[in-house]
């Protein structure tokens, strides 16, 4: 009996104490309740861990007046997986694995930025065909997180349901195909090596990739015709939830999301990296930085991400993938120093800062993700929102938890 | 191939036949059955996607594989409606008592399936200092989906598992590989 | 008004010889490390008063706070900012080493707002205080964690682990 019924109720823990605090503390200084004689008007709602449009487990301590957000309190922890202490128990090539589990939406980045990051503290150069390869997969992975963002965020959008997701879906799985096949993994890859890349591309992959790409232009603009003129779509997304130029300066806001405000912040351009500046691609943006923008520019980003990669796929060299022999060094022991390397991710800059102490293991790994900071300016940006608009505003950030939480 | 094949052997049960009399419409066979039958073909599951893990639980429910062939394509966000709890990620020392609070909050008869190896055993993170080794420390498992993630056909397979289970679930708590009916 | 990156054109040397004008005796250890980022050590007393000054030098302006990692180096634990100049395209690596008997540093949320939950982080994973924080509480881990993981010396215990 006592198992089905919830009788006793656990204590509030911090953070709905806290969101309690401040409306003690508003009412105190007057700003509380504007009907006489009541003492609240406002009220704590829990949103999470397990909601079905925060996209993982994130959890908001959401503070309401009516309808409108007074307050924001993000918790996250709820996905902590003790990533960076691991890092000190396996060695720098068993590693590349959980990189994979990070973003897990884009696991060809992650794992991008930790290898380039111990290639520079050791010095060891990828050769050029790998260079080209990874910047297919890493775009390719873009192009597929993007539909997953797209996909998820339209689906929480009422109008639509998940008619939307049901495309990004299925092109999506297009694309795994083509990451499964060079890869052997639909989502977790363990394919970038130090100085290269685990396998070269299969025989007729190059024609297979060639012809996805040249679909893929086609499913983009069947996917903006679904919404792009929706009444409703519009009127949830046009004007909602801006960042300005200033909070990207103050939040350390990147990626798509910055993109969306008119700052021209890519690292593939600001801080290039690989055979970046070698293609020749837009920066895309938008000026107004709200919900709606953020949506497009995604959607012209896996446009630019296509014709990265069919150039990659003409001016892919001949020759070795892995430098060195055609083992990948398993063994490799960096110089004492540290180190950040920084990547352009879908959802912004991803790096890792690691500390080695000249051992096999690292001495301290850490990640600067995207999601994290992004996730910072949240409050900020849902205050005075109608609680509606909270969850188009979170999943127009495209946040991913297992980025986050680490 | 029906779902009577899916049935592993030691949940067979010998039911009595399908016996209709002379008159249209009626229909007998026992209890058991029907209601088993039902409860088989109608999981609701529950969209408590944890990790990564959920995006191929995701995938298993849009177009390509799409799970609604197996009747179980009816995702629930709230605990209550729902039978079937999918643990699909890693479960830490933070989430562990949210997911007791869910389950406890699932209605009867429920079950559990622990999707990958985090939520089988902890994962490539077992030796972390927040994660909790396995969901079957927090809840009751029934079917455990090896894999990492597990592929949606993996899913599927689990998903088969179960409702050979549950097709083998009766009333009366002695059957083999029958779970005891929790009094409540 | 479009935000630009990367206006000023200067070498990286330039840039190095601007601290160590502009800092004298604040940055100690400035080195460049290739291609884009200056790394410097500083006392713990004077982060703020530094970190104010670079946020306002006008040619330099290291206006976004990347990262704050904490890091232990046996003997003392380390609080490194990463910071981001929109102008220079560059980026500075302070080392502010903090000692393990007393592990407090200025926050520096007031001149970089991204601080917030990165000095969290460190509080939560490394146990560095940091002084004058908003809002100091745990932000991964579950509020009656006990110990700070990261630490070289946390050993797993029991009480955080109420499911085995
Ligand atoms: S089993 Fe693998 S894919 Fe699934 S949640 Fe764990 S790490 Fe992620």
């Amino acid at each position: 009996m006592s198992d089905f019924f919830l009788t006793a109720e656990a204590e509030p823990d911090e953070a709905v104490k806290l969101a309690l605090r401040r409306i003690d503390e508003a009412q105190a200084a007057g700003q509380g309740s504007d009907v006489e004689g009541l003492r609240l008007n406002e009220v704590v709602v829990n949103m999470g861990p397990q909601h079905p449009s925060t996209h993982g487990v994130l959890r908001l301590v959401v503070t309401l007046d009516g309808e409108l957000i007074k307050d924001v309190i993000p918790v996250v922890g709820y996905l902590h997986r003790c990533k960076e202490k691991l890092a000190e128990k396996r060695t720098y090539f068993q590693y590349i694995p959980i990189l994979d589990r990070t973003e897990y939406v884009a696991g060809m980045n992650c794992e991008w930025a930790y290898v380039m990051t111990v290639e520079k503290l050791t010095g060891i150069r990828p050769t050029r065909r790998a260079e080209f390869i990874r910047v297919i997969v890493g775009e390719l992975s873009r192009i597929a997180s993007h539909l997953v963002a797209v996909g998820t965020f339209t689906a929480d959008l009422a109008p639509l349901g998940t008619a939307m997701a049901f495309y990004t879906f299925r092109d999506r799985e297009l694309i795994l195909d083509l990451l499964e096949e060079v890869s052997g993994g639909r989502m977790m890859y363990n394919y970038l090596r130090f100085g290269g890349v685990r396998y070269d591309l299969p025989s007729g992959w190059v024609e297979q990739c060639r012809d996805v790409m040249k679909r893929m232009p086609k499913l983009i603009d069947e996917y903006a015709s679904l919404v792009d003129d929706n009444a409703i779509f519009l009127q949830r997304t046009v004007g909602k939830g801006v960042i300005s130029q200033q909070d990207v300066v103050d939040y350390g806001i990147t990626g798509p999301n910055a993109r969306a405000s008119g700052v021209e912040l890519d690292l593939r351009r600001t801080r290039p990296y690989s055979v970046y500046p070698e293609l020749d691609f837009e920066v895309c943006t938008a000026q107004h930085g709200d919900v709606f923008d953020r949506y497009r520019v995604r959607m012209d980003e896996m446009r630019q991400s296509v014709r990265i990669i069919e150039q990659c796929l003409d001016m892919l060299p001949r020759g070795p993938v892995q430098s060195g022999s055609l083992r990948a060094p398993y063994v490799v022991t960096p110089p004492p120093g540290s180190c950040y390397v920084g990547q352009e991710n879908p959802r912004g800059e991803y790096g890792t800062y690691i500390v080695s102490d000249g051992s096999r293991y690292p001495y301290r790994l850490k990640y600067r993700d995207p999601c994290f900071c992004n996730l910072q300016l949240f409050p900020k940006l849902l205050r005075g929102n109608k609680i509606a608009d909270a969850v188009s505003i979170s999943g127009s950030m495209d946040l991913v938890l297992g980025g986050i939480d680490r | 191939m029906g779902l009577s094949d899916m049935v592993p052997d030691r949940f067979k049960v010998a039911y009595p036949k399908l016996q209709s009399f002379r008159q249209p419409n009626i229909v007998t066979t026992t209890a058991d059955f029907v209601f088993s039958w039902a409860r088989s073909n109608s999981v609701f599951p529950f969209t408590y996607g944890l990790a990564c893990c959920a995006i191929e639980m995701m995938s298993a429910g849009f177009a390509r594989w799409d799970v609604a062939r197996f009747g179980m394509e009816v995702f629930r966000p709230t605990p209550r409606q729902c039978d079937l709890m999918i643990v699909s990620g890693t479960v830490n020392e933070k989430m562990a008592p949210v997911l007791k609070r869910l389950y406890d909050q699932m209605a009867e008869p429920k079950w559990v399936i622990s999707m990958g190896a985090c939520a089988t055993s902890g994962g490539p993170f077992y030796d972390g200092y927040n994660v909790v080794n396995g969901v079957d420390k927090v809840v009751p498992v029934d079917v455990y989906i090896p894999g990492c993630p597990p592929r949606p056909e993996a899913l599927f397979q689990g998903l088969l598992e179960l409702q050979g289970k549950i097709a083998a679930y009766s009333f009366t708590p002695v059957l083999p590989g029958a779970r005891p009916v929790k009094e409540g | 008004m479009g935000l630009e990156v990367g206006t000023l054109k200067v070498t990286m040397d330039e840039i190095a010889a601007d601290l160590a004008r502009d800092f004298a005796g604040d940055l100690e250890d400035v080195r460049i490390q290739e291609p884009d980022t200056i790394v410097a050590r500083l006392a713990r007393e004077k982060l703020k008063d530094v970190a104010r000054r670079l946020k306002a030098h006008e040619d330099l302006a290291y206006e976004t706070l990347n990262f704050v990692a904490a890091v232990d180096l046996g003997a003392q634990l380390e609080s490194v900012y990463h910071v981001y100049s929109w102008r220079t395209n560059t980026w500075i690596e302070l080392h502010v080493p903090v000692p393990r008997a007393k592990a407090e540093v200025d926050t520096v949320t007031d001149v970089w707002p991204a601080a917030d939950w990165h000095e969290r982080e460190a509080w939560d994973m490394m146990g560095i205080r940091y002084l004058g924080h908003p809002d100091l509480r745990r932000i991964l881990l579950k509020d009656d964690f006990v110990g700070h993981p990261l630490r070289k010396d946390y050993v797993d215990l029991a009480e955080n682990h109420p499911h085995v």
